[in-house]
């Protein structure tokens, strides 16, 4: 996305980049146009003054012929010589009119073509004059004279003027070019500048327009690789893909979709017509509601319904859809449709496996109803036997009669406690009772109160340190505790009084590292350690098995269930109970209770 | 019927049970009328026949065909005629659930059958001197249970 986030960015930046290229080019062309046209106005101007200089120079030449024909004429009377005389008035008057046309606008010039137009007109009288003079042959005398020394002089004084009105035409170009001269030497700098302005932000441009892109390309590649592990999952966890597009009413199914029908991607067209061929019957009626509703609301909810591949395999379906718009505003509802069969029918096991469990547990009740009652009940019947035998006709027996009835009554007992314990064991399951807050110490002292007797007998000693209240399920515990003493009791040494110690502490399941999965951080721990026979701590974990003895039935009596059932109550409650012990040395047995 | 004789029933589908009871009851030295019942279904009719004496102390077995000992204790609590009678649950079973709906439905007190005579003897003999009165009075789960 950040990557996507700086293409917009990108975006705005390369838009203000063309926006001041344009206006830099924009800016170019202006002063291109202006210096060209400066270029060409002095150009005109120049041209302008070079016409007035040669109309000018025109006008000399035309009075200088002029003035050698008629001196031509004076000295050698030959008429010839008077032709161009004629002439050159005509374009005399025209030259000056072409003049007087050129400089129009210079009211100085103006000035002087009236004085020159004057002049002319003098020296013309002039000619006249002294060429009818001339003609008379009158050129000796002082008349003739003043009048050619005259016009000698207007002559000079005319090329004076026209001298005057070409230096002042050469004045006006200078000043002109002066004028225009720095903004045209200027105008190639600056155009340059910009051309190197615009080019900089040309390559500014190209730079990031290559960079989006490259984000762009990066994105698109990670968007194809979306995409394929899009399909891959939509294959792997049997799902599809449909898009209705509201308002034109069309539908686009993904490919994955059509394989779960069972057929090739977009082998028919998607419509929901065309769908619907695959649902089952049944569910059609519903399936046709919920469109409906869909089509109402614009919105599907959670629809389960089966359908039917053309070679007649049964499915099912689970669809959800939420309705969205895409970029250009129009709504359309996105939705997911999901192959369930498998999820049902793992379902479908896993019922038919609870109701064996089920099944199984009725069992199981039924077997504890037949040991408790109709197991108990003859066994009992015997021992009753024996004690109205032991009581009548005890005298009557001969002393191995006396033995074996002694033998019969202690497998008989043996019998008794092995189905005791059995039952308890049985009975000593999880969803019997419910766990609560429970003073531990006072479940310690109603054990210590049922074995009072045995902890008279033996002299035991049984200190508890102070256990917090804990999440347990109380009557259990108490048996708990009532099997480990009688244990620690059971297997004391013969010429030393039991000391059963019982510790509380805390520990972190990180400081057990025997710990298979970790599901609560910290432990309730309460070791009871004797001073009792011990055992090899090779059989540490044995003795938890059932019906698992150390011990031979003739030393020490034990049916070998008590510490099973410790293990199954400390199962019940998510904990743990360890031994330890070492022979003739002492046992320590850890129970572990998680914190709540 | 000679009042100072106490009069005690016991309904039990079990021969040597039935053999037991009686056989204790005439080693321990009380003056008693003992009356035995194979099923709850002769014991109810002896109890419901209109001039039959009330027993003082009915000890009812749990476990009987055709009319069970809860079956029993129901019918004989609905009933006003017997409500001075004390009932004793007389069991092979002691399962709580037993227990729990023997107390709720108002047995007077629920004895686990012993596997020794002479036991059986003492509890007999206890239950028969208890006062009943002073017992039902303070009657909780706990004491509910005889224990030996």
């Amino acid at each position: 996305m950040r990557g996507l986030k700086s293409i917009y960015n990108s975006e705005r930046f390369l838009r203000i980049l063309f926006g001041s290229a344009l206006f830099v080019v924009l800016c170019m062309g202006g002063l291109a146009y202006k210096y060209i046209r400066d270029l060409s106005e002095s150009f005109i101007l120049v041209q302008h003054t070079y016409e007035v200089h040669i109309e000018l120079e025109k006008l000399t030449t035309l009075l200088k012929d002029a003035e050698s024909g008629k001196r031509g004429f004076i000295i050698s009377k030959d008429t010839t010589f008077l032709s161009p005389l004629i002439n050159n008035r005509e374009k005399l008057a025209e030259t000056l009119e072409n003049v007087k046309n050129l400089t129009a606008d210079s009211p100085e010039q103006n000035a002087n073509i009236a004085v020159l137009q004057e002049k002319i007109g003098q020296s013309m009288a002039i000619f006249d004059q002294t060429l009818a003079m001339a003609k008379d042959s009158l050129t000796h005398t002082q008349e003739f004279r003043n009048a050619f020394t005259r016009g000698r002089f207007i002559m000079n004084s005319i090329r004076n003027k026209v001298n005057e009105m070409t230096m002042h035409e050469n004045e006006l170009l200078k000043e002109r070019r002066e004028e225009s001269s720095e903004s045209l030497s200027n105008a190639p700098l600056m155009v340059y500048y910009t051309l190197i302005i615009s080019l900089c932000i040309l390559l500014i441009t190209y730079a990031q327009l290559s960079r989006s892109l490259k984000v762009l390309r990066t994105k698109n590649e990670q968007l194809e690789t979306f995409k394929e592990a899009t399909n891959q999952s939509a294959m792997i966890s049997k799902y599809g893909n449909w898009i209705w597009h509201v308002d034109e009413e069309t539908f686009e199914f993904s490919d994955n979709l059509y394989r779960l029908l069972g057929e090739k991607p977009q082998s028919f067209a998607p419509t929901i017509d065309n769908f619907m061929e695959f649902v089952h019957p049944e569910d059609q009626e519903r399936f046709v509601d919920q469109v409906n509703q869909m089509y109402l609301n614009r919105d599907l909810p959670y629809l389960h319904y089966r359908i039917i591949q053309r070679d007649g395999t049964l499915k099912h379906f689970k669809a959800y859809a939420k309705l969205g718009k895409d970029s250009e505003g129009h709504q359309r509802l996105i939705g997911t449709t999901t192959d369930i069969t498998d999820e049902k029918e793992n379902y479908r096991i896993l019922e038919e496996k609870n109701a064996e469990l089920e099944r199984n547990n009725e069992e199981l009740a039924s077997f504890n109803y037949v040991a408790s009652h109709d197991l108990q009940e003859p066994l009992r019947k015997i021992q009753t036997f024996i004690s109205r035998l032991e009581d009548k006709e005890l005298h009557q027996l001969s002393d191995s009669g006396k033995l074996y009835i002694e033998r019969i009554k202690t497998s008989a007992s043996r019998m008794r406690s092995l189905i005791d314990d059995l039952l308890q064991y049985s009975r000593t399951n999880r969803s019997e009772t419910s766990m609560e807050f429970t003073n531990i110490n006072e479940l310690i002292e109603a054990a210590k109160h049922d074995l009072a007797e045995v902890i008279e007998e033996k002299h035991a000693t049984v200190k508890v340190e102070s256990i917090p209240e804990m999440k347990v399920i109380p009557f259990q515990i108490k048996q708990l505790f009532l099997n480990l003493i009688s244990n620690s009791i059971k297997y004391s040494k013969e010429d030393e009084a039991p000391i059963i110690n019982i510790c509380y502490s805390k520990t972190k399941s990180s400081q057990m590292p025997w710990l298979k999965s970790v599901k609560y951080k910290s432990y309730h721990t309460i070791a009871i350690s004797d001073n009792g026979i011990g055992f090899e701590p090779s059989y540490a974990e044995k003795i938890f098995v059932l019906f698992n003895r150390l011990h031979s039935k003739g030393t020490y009596s034990g049916t070998g269930i008590g510490l099973s059932i410790c293990k199954k109550i400390m199962n019940n409650h998510n904990g743990f109970i360890q031994a330890e012990g070492r022979p003739n040395n002492g046992a320590i047995f850890t129970v572990y209770l998680p914190v709540h | 019927m000679n009042k100072d004789v106490t009069y005690v029933v016991l309904a039990d589908d079990d021969e040597d049970d039935r053999l037991f009871f009686t056989e204790a009851f005439d080693e321990l030295k009380i003056t008693t009328q003992v009356e035995t019942y194979e099923d709850g279904v002769a014991l109810m009719k002896a109890l419901n026949c209109e001039d039959a004496s009330i027993p003082n102390i009915l000890f009812l077995d749990l476990n009987m065909p055709k009319k069970s000992g809860l079956e029993c204790l129901k019918e004989i609590k609905k009933s006003k005629r017997f409500q001075d009678m004390a009932v004793a649950i007389y069991s092979t079973s002691a399962s709580e659930e037993d227990i729990e709906n023997t107390f709720v439905n108002g047995a007077n007190i629920y004895i686990k059958k012993p596997s020794d005579f002479n036991t059986l003897k003492r509890i007999l003999s206890d239950v028969v001197t208890i006062n009943w009165q002073y017992h039902t009075s303070g009657l909780n789960r706990d004491n509910f249970l005889l224990r030996l």
